[in-house]
């Protein structure tokens, strides 16, 4: 008991400790993109002591669903945290359908994300939530999809064996199931936590604004755990795909656990160059990269099943 | 198997009082009991506002005769029993529904529910006859003994299928079901929508029971009647404005859950998979007490809603949380509860129907496979839109500001015989999502009854132990809020309160909120091919527009493309035979006299 208790704890500190320079990282990237120095890349950790220290400023017009839902958002993602393995740290819980936990424990946060947004009044935040309810339909699908193809070829439905296991082993020998369920999840990735080309994480006054707007009456410490939740979130799912791109495995846990990180580090360097090199897309657009997603992730399923069966 | 059987003689030809109690009735006697006595404490508070004003003692004699028929329909061992209840059932509850006899909407919800429901029934009775025929008894238990050859099984499936699906609102059936739910009282709708159409469910159940051997299609069939109810249902419910209605269309959604449920239960009893086919059956049973709970929970608090505002529509209402505390916070379990959000019972019973179909993914042939694929697929589509359903519900009649100034909502003095069933119900949720283990055991008892499998062929820890691991994680979440809150409230100093943002525009109204339709307009637009989605006026013209206005609605493609062009040519049929028609009542009596002489003579011969 006292052992599974440490697990966690070791776990959530990882994951807490490492997101915010995860978001770090693809800033510097963007910023050197565009020619600019860039803020060092530990300034997402000044930013969430700041707003730590800051006041909370409530619209009048709010109720106390608007006040639980950064909590119920920030527990969401920490709940998430323990189901997924993260490099040689095996995941704290691990059972058989542990992915619908997660797929709905995210969920759960999304109603009282969408709820607190309408909850201020604001036609702004109206138009975010309702483009955010539309998206996550469609990425939902992906998401699924993806969990459908890896569930056969693992023959599992959680986290621990299905992207934990040998599966990326199989890279070598040249399967294309592994390609499309990247892609794919790579899509949902983008769209799943607001990144170009699906949404600006740096704006919310423009026509085509999703998450940022969302929260665009949140302060002081609710904003903090909100930001803190969004980039757990998004090194959460980078953490899905980087154990699928590693074929390879070098037996040791100190070595294993390096080549993870670096490749998060990688993870990170890539989003930030997709974010720079591309302009975000129309809104109308967003649904057709997002049905992409879907269609690549059920091609996958179909060769999986192909090959299953030759 | 544990079957309780009472027999009572009974002078009816063909019939016999015999009551059966077994796994599968419990789990409906359940939901009735507990539905019925909330709804009924419920009603006493709303009807208050018409004492004097209507008839109430014919309107609870017909509830009780409801509640009569409900128990004999879950109970009854014998097919006259069984159509005898179902009927008073129908009769019953169609009273029910024209409470409010007034208005022309009312009393045409009403009729078309009539007509439905005997369109049904007629179904019924062929295939009752075909059973009952080929087994040479009426009652249940010997139909269940008998072996039906596959024709006469799938006959009876496609039967039962369309007599049972209109009752319980499958897609193309489901016609009366966003009529006849906005135009009752509330605590009727949630009677209807959490129990009586789970009759529906109910017959196909026993059917199930009763033909213990189906060709293999039938539980493609049903997996696909559930998928596409589904889906269509959230996507119409979306569409909506008026909040029963809404909630109505969503009853199909769930309806479609159950349905897929129980389809890749068949499915698995049919490939002799037993821990499949438990998963599928005992997953559906349990989304059927669940929906009973959350469904009669949501039209209950709905029904405080529009007692408080005189309106259904939910673009006129907005910000009712702070006048309404109570109701919001119960409608808001309720909300969570239908979306399938962990902490809530709708989650069990979702996860429970996810793990068969993934179960059915590793062990199914290939058709089977993709089948589950597609369910999959069709439950996380729901799972997303009912949740962007029910984030429109709240955000709109709850959240924000008050978006018409006509409607003048006093702070909620909520009476405690309307509060305290609705606290029952949410409660009830909130149990079976963090504690299912006592409603687990007995949808699985339910489960391997249906399946027709030993209580020994299936190990139940194999769901159990997924099922307490999910709760563990409940409890953590819970745990992990909780501390959240408190750091928060550490470090929160005295918060100012002020205006909301709106980005340094000075004269903000609340016409300028997101309204219900505006909220649903992205994703009812995207799917317009198959809903049929209209808008009217809101094109702006020249250089200096004036006034205009703008309005969308969606309708039942069903109902506009199919029924009512069905009904049109009945109509032009019978316009031609009505030239023929003999005036005189006495000639009709001397037809029937001369028909009744010439089937004597023809017995005689």
């Amino acid at each position: 008991m006292k052992n599974v208790m440490l697990t966690i704890f070791f776990h959530w500190v990882i994951v807490l400790a490492l997101a915010p320079l995860f978001v770090g990282v693809i800033a510097k990237v963007k910023a050197m993109f565009a020619g600019k120095k860039g803020a060092p890349v530990v300034q997402p950790y000044f930013e969430l002591a700041r707003l730590f220290r800051k006041q909370c400023v409530y619209s009048r017009t709010t109720t106390w669903i608007f006040r639980a839902s950064p909590i119920v958002g920030f527990g969401a993602v920490l709940l998430f945290a323990l189901l997924l393995p993260l490099g040689v740290c095996k995941a704290p819980m691990r059972f058989s359908g542990d992915i619908l936990l997660a797929a709905y424990i995210l969920a759960l946060a999304r109603f009282f994300m969408i709820t607190a947004a309408l909850d201020t009044g604001n036609s702004f935040e109206g138009m975010g939530s309702s483009r955010e309810a539309f998206f996550s339909c469609l990425s939902e699908l992906a998401l699924f999809m993806n969990f459908i193809t890896l569930a056969i070829m693992t023959r599992s439905i959680s986290f621990s064996r299905m992207i934990g296991a040998d599966v990326p082993l199989s890279w070598p020998h040249s399967n294309p199931v592994l390609l499309l369920v990247v892609a794919s999840l790579f899509i949902v990735l983008l769209a799943e936590n607001c990144r170009i080309p699906v949404d600006d994480p740096d704006t919310h006054l423009e026509l085509t604004m999703i998450h940022e707007v969302m929260i665009l009456d949140h302060s002081g410490v609710d904003l903090a755990y909100l930001l803190y939740a969004g980039a757990v979130k998004l090194f959460l799912f980078a953490g899905i795909i980087v154990p699928l791109l590693i074929p390879f495995r070098t037996g040791d846990p100190v070595k294993d656990m390096a080549v993870f990180l670096a490749g998060m580090l990688g993870m990170a360097v890539f989003i930030g160059a997709v974010e720079s090199s591309m302009a975000r897309l129309r809104l109308n657009r967003v649904r057709n990269l997002l049905l992409i997603a879907a269609a690549l992730a059920f091609f996958g399923f179909v060769v999986a099943l192909w090959r299953g069966g030759a | 198997m544990i079957e309780h059987i009472l027999r009572i003689p009974w002078h009816v030809p063909f019939g016999g009082f015999s009551l059966r109690l077994d796994p599968l009735s419990v789990i409906f006697l359940a939901a009735v009991v507990i539905l019925v006595v909330c709804a009924g404490i419920y009603g006493i508070g709303y009807m208050r506002q018409y004492k004097g004003k209507k008839p109430l003692g014919l309107h609870w004699f017909f509830y009780g005769l409801l509640f009569a028929a409900l128990v004999l329909i879950v109970t009854a061992n014998n097919v006259i029993l069984f159509l005898g209840a179902w009927e008073v059932m129908a009769i019953a509850a169609y009273f029910l529904i024209v409470f409010q006899d007034g208005e022309l909407s009312v009393r045409r919800a009403g009729f078309i529910y009539l007509v439905a429901t005997h369109c049904g029934t007629f179904c019924l009775f062929l295939m009752f006859f075909l059973l009952a025929h080929a087994a040479g008894s009426m009652d249940f238990g010997v139909i269940a003994a008998t072996n039906f050859s596959p024709l006469l099984a799938g006959t009876v499936f496609s039967l039962a299928i369309i007599g049972f699906g209109v009752k319980a609102g499958f897609m193309p059936m489901h016609l009366w079901l966003p009529h006849a739910h906005p135009a009752a009282p509330a605590h009727i709708s949630a009677l209807m929508s959490g129990v009586a159409i789970k009759t529906g469910i109910y017959g196909i159940c026993r059917v199930l029971w009763m033909v213990g051997v189906l060709p293999d299609w039938c539980g493609y069939a049903l997996l696909a009647i559930g998928i596409v109810s589904g889906v269509m249902g959230v996507l119409y419910a979306l569409g909506q404005h008026e909040l029963k209605r809404l909630l109505a269309y969503h009853s199909i959604e769930n309806i479609g859950i159950i349905a897929v449920g129980l389809g890749i239960g068949l499915i698995g009893r049919a490939q002799h998979l037993p821990f499949l086919a438990v998963l599928g059956f005992g997953g559906a049973l349990l989304h059927v007490l669940n929906h009973s709970l959350f469904k009669g929970l949501l039209f209950l608090g709905a029904g405080a809603v529009i007692k408080q505002t005189h309106t259904g529509e939910m673009d006129r209402m907005g910000g009712l949380a702070k006048p309404m505390p109570v109701t919001s916070a119960l409608f808001l379990v309720g909300a969570l509860a239908i979306c399938g959000l962990p902490l809530f019972n709708g989650f069990i019973s979702e996860f429970i129907i996810y793990y068969g179909l993934f179960q059915g993914l590793f062990t199914l042939p290939l058709p089977g496979v993709f089948s589950c694929a597609v369910g999959i697929l069709a439950l996380a589509l729901m799972g997303a839109l009912a949740l962007a359903c029910f984030t429109k519900v709240y955000g709109t009649v709850f959240c924000g500001r008050p978006r018409d100034p006509e409607i003048m909502v006093k702070r909620e003095e909520l009476a405690p015989a309307m509060a305290g069933p609705m606290i029952v119900l949410a409660g009830l949720c909130v149990w079976i999502g963090l504690s299912p283990r006592f409603a687990a055991g007995m949808v699985f008892s339910g489960g391997e009854y249906l399946a027709r499998t030993g209580q020994a062929a299936v190990n139940p820890d194999r769901i159990l132990i997924p099922l307490s691991a999910v709760i563990g994680g409940a409890f953590i979440f819970c745990a992990l809020a909780a501390v959240l809150a408190a750091i928060r409230r550490m470090l929160v100093k005295p918060s100012p309160v002020q205006e909301t943002w709106s980005c340094a525009f000075p004269q903000v109204t609340p016409r300028f909120q997101y309204t219900s339709s505006s909220f649903a307009r992205p994703i009812v637009e995207f799917v317009k091919g198959l809903l049929l989605f209209r808008r009217q006026g809101g094109k702006v013209e020249g250089a200096f527009p004036g006034k205009s206005q703008m309005s969308s609605s969606v309708h039942d493609a069903v109902e506009e493309n199919l029924f009512r062009l069905l009904f049109v040519r009945f109509t032009d049929i019978s316009r031609k035979f009505d030239a023929k028609r003999i005036r005189y009542t006495q000639i009709y009596l001397l037809y029937i006299f001369l028909f009744l002489i010439f089937l004597l003579v023809w017995k005689l011969r």
